[in-house]
């Protein structure tokens, strides 16, 4: 039972919140809500584009995850999506011509070794000096966005675009390769890979103690041979090549070419996912799917509806306040029983 | 342009980028000061931002505007208020669900606004003339937001330092248990330090597109919520200090726009990562000069090492 309460209690809140927010903007709760499921999950098209938006979103959690084992609050998915996107095509841009087995590992290597670079910015600052990188990594989020408009409207431009700020399209060599011809691709199955890699060795390895302690009490990780640091920055780096190969993967797989506005929030909503999930990797793979499913069905809903798509983002803000709430509450009386 | 003339427009350009930053870097100073921190901040100036400019749309006031817009972002601020001291929430991933749930509103209410047509303020003086360039380019740019501003700055200041209730608000910071000998409730204060929080920085968001961008647009903070709750830190929980932090981010802002319009050869995207960069540099400075946890109220450095 108790451990009922706090997911009952945040799915309670989150529908009265949610059905309050739709009659005020004038659609009927209800229908609104049943409507959102047909659309996220309602046939073989709706899955695909669910599982789409939920691609970026997975890789993104994972990358928040990984370092919150440790104690980290890192919410700088997103620039780091972004900056492996922006070192990715310059693989890309560099050898156009090689073969795929050669360029398509390139490229997402390229991707992670950005990710990790923006990351280890943050994780370095607070390894060395003890900066709070939940601050770092926020304001490197408009960073790297600003580098890769930098790029898409400068140097990297392609001329035939007319104006249109936008790198060459990926050729086939750097395209990551869909699955059973849908929007849907590969990307999703490495996402899912690491998920599980993930949590076999934080479940089977010592390294999930490791970080445990560290996080419970430094002075006795510092005893026992562990250094905060260290760890600061193999998590941090590591979750920063995650949401590097998503920046990368989203632009081969969705864009076909680096353009602005790659993410759709994907690192916010990263966060979130990671924070449903308890931190669990596992556990981040279907709720990722979830919610992918409903910022797809947003899409929809504004096409059919006319309800405009960025009601969910309030609706992932009602979802988010409601899980807060109700593991506070649930908390609150663990430890009063 | 003449010299003094270049350097009054400069200053006045920096006072002006500077304003939003600031009621928002007080408020937050405030809220940090009660140890609580507040992410949501970003949310809360968004809200006030759109609520502010859909007042001045509808009734064509801008100090009712900023009135509107403060009231939003306090009535944003009640959520985090709500979830942290309410349902003792983890208070970062409650800031967060505040800028989202900011983001996501304005972002739907505000699409009827993209694009409208608002009067600001206007300058103080309209044709300067002093005899002064230097008095004169900063009298005809500045509004009457950026001598509030700089107002609330020794206000605010005295107040928190030299006031009882100033001491009181320090005291629930430093410590709850001596604070509840005092006889103060601490979740009390913290309320009321979150909604004074949520009303300057909902104000600083209403002063950014009523009166310095006058137009609205979607995500139009940018981050500004987020650099003030960085630059807290920077200021060390000091108000008067938060006057020269403050000018450091929005000074580099007016710098980055004039030497666009100055058309040197450089991308205005790279310009534009300048502000960023400079706040996390000072940051960065302050923790190193501050090694540990001075000058940092006791209480939220237990929360937010």
């Amino acid at each position: 039972m108790q451990r009922l309460l706090a997911p009952g209690l945040a799915l309670l809140f989150f529908v009265v919140l949610a059905s309050g927010f739709l009659v005020i903007i004038g659609q009927p709760p209800v229908a609104t809500m049943l409507d959102l499921a047909v659309y996220a999950f309602g046939d073989a098209y709706s899955i695909s584009e669910s599982l789409v938006k939920a691609t970026p979103i997975l890789f993104c959690a994972l990358a928040v995850i990984l370092p919150a084992r440790l104690g980290l609050i890192s919410v700088g998915a997103d620039g780091q999506l972004y900056l492996g996107a922006l070192v990715g095509t310059g693989v890309v841009l560099a050898m156009p011509g090689a073969p795929i087995l050669v360029l398509l590992p390139a490229m997402l290597v390229g991707g992670a070794i950005g990710g990790a670079g923006l990351a280890l910015v943050a994780g370095g600052l607070r390894a060395r000096f003890g900066v709070n990188e939940t601050i770092t990594t926020l304001l490197l989020n408009y960073v790297a966005v600003l580098l890769v408009n930098f790029v898409v409207y400068g140097p990297w431009k392609d001329p035939a675009n007319l104006g249109w700020p936008a790198t060459i399209p990926f050729p086939d060599g750097a395209t990551v390769p869909g699955l059973f011809g849908t929007r849907a691709h590969a990307g999703l199955i490495l996402a899912v890979l690491i998920a599980v890699v993930l949590h076999i060795v934080f479940a089977r390895g010592r390294v999930g103690l490791r970080l445990r302690v560290l996080r419970d009490n430094e002075r006795v990780g510092r005893m026992a041979g562990l250094s905060f640091a260290h760890m600061v920055l193999l998590t941090m780096g590591i979750g920063g090549a995650i949401a590097g190969i998503a920046g990368i993967i989203e632009t081969s797989a969705i864009q076909g070419r680096l353009q602005p506005g790659i993410s759709l929030g994907y690192g916010l909503t990263g966060f979130l996912v990671a924070w449903l999930s308890g931190h669990s990797f596992l556990r981040a793979i279907p709720l990722a799917i979830l919610i992918g499913g409903l910022i797809a069905a947003g899409d929809t809903l504004q096409l059919f509806a006319k309800v405009p798509a960025s009601s969910v983002t309030v609706l992932l803000g009602l979802l988010f306040a409601s899980m807060l709430a109700a593991a506070g509450i649930a908390r609150k009386r663990a430890g009063a029983g | 342009m003449e010299g003094a003339e270049f350097a009054g427009a400069w200053i006045a350009a920096s006072l002006r980028a500077t304003t939003p930053l600031l009621f928002a870097l007080l408020g937050e100073t405030l809220v940090q000061r009660t140890a609580v921190i507040n992410l949501g901040v970003e949310g809360q100036m968004l809200v006030g931002a759109c609520a502010g400019f859909a007042a001045a749309s509808a009734f064509g006031d801008p100090w009712l505007a900023l009135l509107v817009g403060g009231m939003t972002g306090l009535a944003l601020s009640l959520v985090h208020a709500g979830l942290c001291l309410g349902a003792g929430a983890n208070q970062i991933g409650s800031g967060i669900a505040v800028w989202m749930l900011g983001l996501g509103l304005t972002s739907f209410f505000g699409r009827a606004y993209v694009g409208a047509k608002i009067e600001g303020f206007g300058p103080l003086v309209r044709d300067a003339d002093t005899g002064v360039p230097l008095l004169d380019q900063i009298l005809s740019q500045l509004t009457v937001t950026t001598l509030i501003a700089v107002a609330l700055v020794p206000i605010i200041g005295l107040w928190l330092f030299r006031s009882r209730t100033g001491l009181r608000w320090r005291a629930v910071g430093e410590s709850f248990e001596t604070a509840r000998a005092l006889g103060l409730k601490p979740w009390l204060v913290q309320v009321q330090a979150i909604m004074v929080g949520g009303f300057l920085a909902g104000v600083g968001g209403a002063v950014l597109s009523v009166d310095y961008t006058e137009t609205w647009a979607q995500d139009m903070t940018k981050g500004a919520g987020l650099v003030a709750v960085a630059l807290v830190i920077a200021a060390r929980w000091n108000p008067f200090l938060a006057l020269p932090v403050a000018l450091l981010f929005g000074g580099s802002e007016a710098a980055v726009l004039r030497l666009q319009a100055q058309g040197i050869d450089v991308s205005s995207y790279l310009l534009a990562t300048t502000p960023y960069l400079i706040c996390i540099l000072v940051v960065w400075i302050s923790y190193v000069r501050i090694r540990g946890s001075g000058g940092m109220p006791a209480e939220l450095s237990r929360i937010f090492g």
